[in-house]
């Protein structure tokens, strides 16, 4: 595939994801939903599955992580901007990492039993592996330092609180492989506009959001 | 005929879903209810300690915050030379972080027993606190 082509689809899902984060994870969160779960379990893995269906270039996931991480650094919503950016770019490397040998037409997952299975079992992986990589470099980008005993005494909730996303997924996943035999493409000449254009609506929002809280 | 990755691949669900259960199992146990804040080993209610200590507003990413001025706290409870230790403060769910002293001089606790500072990540701002641990 074409190199600019997999770059703006690159732009275009990874902006998607890092606006779905801003606003629509600030909104949960406002309303006392489990925003990270649902984020996850839902939002994420929707681009990051549909992104690889469509474009199956290994490597793009990773990309789309940094940047909707960056994204979410712009974020003027509540909510931990730096935590939640290097969490996002580690879920992007995470799910590169578990899908590696998971063939691009999901030739696997034929079975509602494997579909149910991979949607758990990335999710849970996914939100788990980011939270424990935000907690480990966050203290450490942001100053006050990395201590082990720290992360330690929290595994339990971080295993505790990677069960909701878990199941959110086991159901999102099924429904991703089920639609994923409509067709999305777009003509060549609506390609670029279309993309591009998203991709820039998504960033206005979130920065023009920021500037107008701000000042 | 099933292939390795559709043996291995349910059993991993199975096995992430069972640690998640134990662990909300778990969690659930282990927290800590009570309605007092050990600083050094002393108990103290928050409205003691808001009695006790000076207030201060902070500015942080996420608006002012008032509360207890927390170097105000630490030097009220008896802390000899603050500088030469580092604080952990522990939540009810057994969160917890650790902070140095020019850190931990900056910030307040409110009254809804939440740590506030005005430079760091939003990670240090733990929720139902119940122990500041003097290192």
């Amino acid at each position: 595939m074409d190199k600019k082509k997999i770059f703006t689809g690159i732009l275009l899902f990874g902006s998607l994801w890092g606006f779905s984060e801003c606003v629509i994870g600030s909104a949960l969160s406002d309303s006392g939903l489990p925003s990270g779960a649902i984020m996850t379990g839902f939002f994420a893995l929707t681009y990051l599955v549909i992104s690889r269906i469509l474009y199956k270039q290994p490597g793009m996931q990773i990309g789309m992580g940094v940047i909707a991480g960056t994204l979410r650094l712009f974020n003027p919503f509540v909510g931990c901007h730096l935590c939640s950016a290097i969490a996002i770019m580690a879920e992007g490397i995470i799910f590169e990492i578990l899908w590696y040998k998971i063939s691009f037409d999901l030739k696997e997952l034929k079975t509602i039993t494997m579909q149910v299975s991979m949607g758990v079992l990335t999710s849970y992986i996914v939100f788990v592996g980011g939270f424990i990589v935000t907690q480990i470099l966050t203290p450490i980008i942001s100053g006050p330092g990395f201590y082990l005993e720290n992360l330690i005494v929290i595994l339990p909730n971080i295993f505790s609180n990677g069960l909701l996303p878990a199941l959110i997924g086991g159901i999102t996943l099924p429904v991703i492989v089920l639609v994923k035999n409509i067709d999305f493409s777009l003509k060549d000449r609506l390609y670029y506009p279309v993309t591009i254009g998203v991709s820039i609506l998504c960033w206005f929002v979130v920065i023009s959001s920021w500037i107008f809280i701000r000042f | 005929m099933f292939s390795g990755k559709e043996k291995i691949i349910p059993i991993l669900a199975i096995c992430v879903l069972l640690i998640g259960i134990f662990s909300t199992f778990y969690v659930n146990a282990t927290n800590i209810n009570k309605d007092t804040i050990s600083i050094d080993g002393k108990e103290f209610s928050i409205n003691q300690l808001f009695l006790m200590c000076k207030n201060r507003s902070i500015y942080t990413d996420d608006g002012e915050k008032t509360g207890i001025a927390l170097d105000d706290l630490i030097f009220k409870v008896g802390i000899n030379c603050p500088s030469c230790h580092e604080y952990i403060i522990k939540a009810k769910d057994n969160y917890q972080q650790t902070l140095s002293w020019n850190i931990l001089k900056t910030g307040v606790l409110t009254e809804y027993c939440r740590v506030y500072f005005p430079e760091t990540a939003h990670t240090f701002w733990v929720r139902n606190v119940i122990e500041i641990k003097v290192k």
